[in-house]
């Protein structure tokens, strides 16, 4: 191994140096301490002033990776009209189409991060309402691009929630022991019809 | 009769609490370090970022155009913090040329030609890729973001480097370099601590059976193990040793004693997600974060190995 490093930092820069290493280690602990919920007002508070590091350093992540609980996936099915009246349809991410498998990820990370935004189709149509602001702008970016992609005047789309089957129904279904209902259906909720100058209520 | 105080008692003067907390921080962050360590993790974060270029590169207006499935109007819905800048914002319609100096960046980086340069046009490039297009983001940008600042700060082209075959390089062990390594080290347990702390909250994970939850999703499934649904006992030990290991992982990565079975637990964890959910980009990142823990001898001992020419005896058998 090479000998050390001859010149030592003197006592004031170790005091600077200590001074952005604090700094810099609250950026990135106060982020996931503060959020996402449940977290505490007192982080919430202590990340004020450190928020454009946060922001300027890309920092602001949770890092709760298949937390709580590792939930069913999600996928946005769209079909595409053109203006010969032909129509083409497919799903957001496509297994398929979408290779290699880095590019599925991050649009599959579209449907992913959309989802918890869309209640499902049966909750309370205020709550159905409300949440309608934060969800459509994002869709209708996804519509957007479909149209440019595929050359489309409108494009309908929902949301499916893929069921996530609990070990014993597998067994069950592997072996032919189903109830005779279709309990692990997918769910899928519409999420509209939207035309290049706008959007239609679904 | 007469008595020898004992040494350790009698012969060394108590220097007080916030002398000794100094003379710790001090000897944590401020004790030179082998760059050879920084340079390995540069290596293989230039190679995932050059890579995770590409594929943003083969559809980059899509990703950070106008018209992208994000549109910029929309970006702060995603992530609403001050200062958050993106070079895409301001020049929209360049998408893929900014795209292609990240991409560059990575390579250079990798590489090891113009590293410091590199690695801040790399790290750039990463936060601008980030910030403009969060809907389509992950943890392997968590990661890559996490590996690429010791890179900036750390002196990560000094070895094993086209820089240091040009002569511009100094391998000696240094200041920089230790404080880049402790950066990577403490940041690392704090993904590892949230990420555990976080899974306490789900009850699938208690009751050891979150990983099914991940195993039997088709949308990240590569590697079918639905075979698990016959062996739950299997899925509760895999799932209650991933969780306690995340859990336990920044307090038993520092003890010399227990520091190489935590790390050797972080390869079929972030291999197993890699191979069976379809993120081996992820995995891959997580693990070349884990060598901020493996010490410059180790990577020596490793390089030799592969490295030295046979003994005479063993040319001639």
């Amino acid at each position: 191994m090479p000998a050390p490093a001859p010149i030592r930092w003197s006592p004031a820069a170790r005091a600077v140096a200590s001074v952005l290493i604090v700094g810099y280690l609250a950026a990135v602990v106060l982020p996931p301490l503060a959020g996402p919920p449940p977290a505490s007002a007192l982080a919430g508070w202590l990340l004020q002033p450190f928020r454009p590091l946060v922001g300027a350093l890309c920092l602001g992540h949770g890092y709760r990776f298949f937390a709580p609980d590792p939930g069913p996936g999600h996928s946005i099915r769209w079909t595409v009209e053109r203006a010969d009246g032909t129509r083409l349809s497919g799903s957001l991410p496509d297994r398929a189409a979408d290779r290699p498998r880095l590019l599925y990820h991050r649009r599959f990370m579209i449907a992913e991060k959309i989802a918890p935004l869309v209640p499902p189709a049966d909750a309370p149509a205020e709550a159905r309402r409300d949440a309608r602001a934060d969800w459509l702008p994002l869709v209708e970016g996804v519509a957007g691009q479909l149209l440019a992609r595929h050359g489309g005047v409108r494009v309908q789309l929902q949301l499916v929630e893929h069921y996530l089957p609990t070990p014993e129904e597998l067994i069950a279904s592997e072996q032919g022991r189903g109830d005779g209902r279709d309990t692990m259906a997918d769910i899928v909720t519409p999420l509209g019809t939207f035309a290049l100058a706008g959007s239609v209520q679904p | 009769m007469t008595t020898t105080p004992s040494p350790s008692v009698a012969a060394v003067p108590s220097r007080g609490w916030c002398a000794e907390w100094t003379a710790a921080w001090n000897a944590f962050w401020f004790t030179p370090a082998d760059p050879l360590p920084l340079a390995v993790i540069r290596i293989a974060t230039g190679a995932l970022l050059a890579w995770s270029s590409m594929v943003w590169l083969g559809d980059a207006q899509a990703f950070f155009g106008n018209d992208a499935w994000l549109r910029p109007e929309d970006v702060w819905r995603m992530n609403d913090q001050p200062w958050q800048w993106s070079w895409y914002f301001a020049a929209p319609v360049a998408a893929g040329g900014l795209t292609l100096v990240t991409l560059v960046a990575a390579v250079c980086l990798m590489l090891g030609l113009a590293t410091p340069l590199a690695a801040l046009v790399s790290f750039a490039g990463l936060v601008s890729a980030a910030n403009r297009a969060p809907l389509n983001v992950f943890g392997l940008d968590d990661t890559l973001g996490m590996l690429l600042v010791p890179l900036v700060i750390g002196p990560s082209g000094a070895v094993l480097s086209l820089d240091a075959l040009l002569g511009r390089g100094d391998a000696r062990p240094g200041v920089r370099a230790n404080i880049a390594l402790r950066l990577l080290q403490i940041h690392l347990c704090v993904v590892y601590f949230f990420s555990g702390s976080g899974k306490l909250l789900g009850a699938s994970w208690w009751e050891g059976t979150a990983l099914w939850g991940a195993l039997a999703n088709g949308q990240y499934r590569t590697l079918d193990l639905t075979g698990l649904a016959r062996h739950p006992l299997v899925v509760n030990a895999l799932t209650l040793a991933t969780l306690f290991w995340e859990l336990g992982y920044a307090a038993l990565v520092w003890p010399r004693l227990t520091r190489p079975l935590v790390l050797a637990m972080a390869a079929p964890v972030h291999l197993g997600i890699g191979l069976a959910m379809g993120m081996m980009e992820f995995g891959l990142a997580m693990l070349v974060a884990n060598l901020a823990f493996v010490p410059a001898a180790a990577f020596r001992g490793l390089g030799s190995r592969m490295f030295s020419r046979p003994h005479t005896s063993e040319r001639l058998a």
